[in-house]
């Protein structure tokens, strides 16, 4: 910028200048505060002893803490099971979601770039409908046929089933992405070496992209730890952790709520943290112009 | 690499169906590895909305073809008393404009902030991101919390009008509020602000990767011929954001729309939308099959109406101004 701008500018008065500079720090401390304090909240109510929470205008801050819902939670409020089902239908739906997404991602990021784009868009577009409209049927057919005399209701293998119908699209579009960005000629360094098509899949094409899989599938992770609406549908009995939250906001009993909300919430605040590095402004940039 | 044989064999075969075998023995490599992917959409997506579709045009008395379940979900329309599926239409359109506006509007300012050079600025980035983990099913129970008869909005209201009457002259006498129960817009603008508070750090990030985007030199331009804050910020900033705009838009009607848990938690037995109602069909004790999947292609209709109305007008006459 030269000097004859600057003075240019300076001799004209801008009636926003003054106001912005002084809203600034409190917009920014404002909107810190508006993200914070419902977390903070959570955890201030399952701590928070019931007296400080009395009445009209509960206690936003309190001294005396208590850990008797967190132990009544875990003692008597069979948590137990519902933890044991939200950890292991996490867990192996991440690892099926990459296991069946990870070698079709590789395929179609291979493929003409026309080509690539309308499989990809043609993934997301399953994402558009409601997902009332794959529940409802899935949950319906779960129900009425049950191979081998298994029942995908009410199981770990129905929910698992139902997590992947929403993340695959997702985790499928992310690998893409990674596998794209790995030259061809690696691929053909290595078939030269003597290393079969197989070989060079998963001694040196997965392991270079190993970065954007362990992402993805803590993305996968997340989503079926939180998913709410497929669980609900498909379970009548065990229930998992976000449905053990809704059952304890069904009972009305705030403290109880709060508490499993807490305990749900609290892995992610460690997922998030190692995430946040992947979550950069810029990542999206080039979604938005490819 | 298939064979070189079969290449050949391929190349001057005339017969189209041996050609096909051609194809699939060259590339059954990446057919074997695209076949579980496949086979899962097909069986796990394609087939069940398929399912859904043909369920919605029949009745459980009257076979494929009927628009009986439409007919039914659609009786008795009327202003004056209008029933629990048109009251969920209505309810669940005021939710996700509202939401799309706060989310949006809010999303496009804290951006606006954070895009700006201050110290601690990574430290508040990260912070925003935090709802992202966020289960939907907990961002309600906070928000049951903060707007409930005894919420915490109480409390904080409280506090800053204790504060606000400190001022010599200045007198708030605070009543509670009691938003989350007290049915109509208030009970849904609760269900929009817990929505924008969970996709808070998406619509963020995209604005602020638009913000980024902005080329440095189109600003001193600006500044060269004067343009004062407000200039700046209407006459270079938002058209430039537009596509991005368009990108937070889209992606997030589709979910406003599909809005479910939120309103399951804080509107469950006063305010009915497309999701909960939904469900309601579905489950027991009602498990109504045909009204619930009738009652989600109306849904899917809604979604699209709205995107390609935007897409159509909205978005198109942006691009000509």
């Amino acid at each position: 910028m030269n000097a004859d701008a600057k003075t240019f500018r300076r001799g004209r008065r801008d009636p926003l200048e003054k106001p912005l500079k002084a809203l600034f720090p409190i917009w920014v401390v404002g909107s810190v505060l508006l993200v914070l304090l419902p977390i903070y909240l959570i955890f201030h109510v399952s701590f928070a002893p019931g007296s400080a929470l009395f009445g009209e205008r509960p206690r936003l801050f309190t001294t005396e803490y208590t850990l008797q819902f967190w132990k009544a939670s875990f003692e008597s409020g069979g948590l137990a099971g519902p933890l044991v089902k939200s950890l292991i239908v996490a867990t192996v739906t991440t690892l099926l979601a990459i296991l069946i997404a990870a070698p079709a991602a590789y395929v179609i990021s291979r493929l003409r770039p026309a080509i690539r784009y309308t499989v990809v868009i043609g993934l997301l577009v399953t994402r558009m409908f409601p997902e009332f409209t794959i529940g409802i049927s899935v949950a319906t057919n779960f129900a009425r046929f049950q191979p081998f005399g298994l029942n995908f209701l009410d199981s770990y293998v129905g929910l698992i089933l139902a997590h992947l119908i929403g993340s695959l699209p997702f985790i499928a579009w992310i690998l893409v992405g990674t596998f794209e960005t790995i030259p061809v000629d690696l691929e053909e360094a290595a078939q030269i070496d003597g290393a079969s098509r197989l070989g060079t899949l998963t001694r040196v094409v997965f392991p270079v992209a190993a970065g954007g899989i362990a992402v993805a599938s803590l993305f996968v992770w997340l989503y079926s730890w939180n998913e709410f609406l497929y669980a609900r549908l498909l379970t009548t009995n065990e229930l998992t952790l976000p449905l053990k939250v809704f059952q304890a906001i069904d009972r009305g009993s705030e403290q109880e709520m709060a508490t499993v909300a807490a305990i749900l919430t609290l892995p992610i605040v460690f997922v998030v943290y190692f995430l946040q590095r992947y979550l950069r402004p810029g990542a999206l940039s080039g979604a938005v112009k490819g | 690499m298939a064979t070189d044989a079969s290449v050949v064999a391929a190349a001057t075969e005339p017969f189209k169906p041996r050609r096909r075998a051609g194809w699939i023995k060259r590339n059954r490599f990446e057919l074997a590895l695209m076949a579980p992917l496949v086979i899962y959409v097909l069986f796990l997506t394609v087939a069940p909305i398929v399912d859904t579709f043909r369920r919605s045009f029949s009745a459980p008395d009257s076979g494929f073809g009927t628009l009986q379940t439409f007919r039914g979900l659609f009786d008795g329309f009327s202003f004056s008393q209008p029933t629990e599926f048109q009251r969920a239409i209505v309810n669940t359109v005021i939710v996700a404009l509202l939401s799309l506006a706060l989310e949006l509007g809010i999303g496009l300012s804290i951006a606006l902030a954070l895009h700006a050079k201050f110290r601690g600025r990574g430290f508040v980035r990260t912070v925003m991101l935090v709802p992202i983990g966020v289960p939907t099913i907990v961002s309600g129970a906070v928000m049951l919390l903060v707007f409930t008869r005894s919420g915490f909005l109480n409390s904080i209201t409280a506090g800053v009008a204790g504060l606000i009457s400190k001022i010599p002259g200045v007198d708030w006498d605070f009543q509670n509020f009691s938003l989350q129960v007290a049915g109509g817009w208030k009970t849904l603008f609760t269900i929009a602000v817990a929505d924008m508070w969970k996709v808070l750090p998406v619509v963020v990030l995209i604005f602020i990767a638009g913000l980024e985007s902005i080329p440095q030199d189109v600003y001193e331009a600006a500044d060269v011929d004067g343009a004062t804050k407000w200039q700046r910020f209407r006459r270079v900033t938002l058209p430039l954001l537009i596509p991005y705009f368009t990108m937070a838009l889209i992606l997030r009607a589709i979910d406003a729309f599909r809005i479910y848990e939120l309103a399951l938690v804080l509107a469950g037995g006063i305010e009915p939308v497309l999701g909960t109602y939904i469900s309601k069909e579905y489950l027991p004790p009602v498990s109504n099959l045909y009204t619930s999947s009738a009652a989600s292609v109306v849904l899917f209709g809604i979604i699209m109406i709205f995107i390609v109305a935007y897409l159509r007008f909205v978005a198109r006459s942006q691009v000509q101004r």
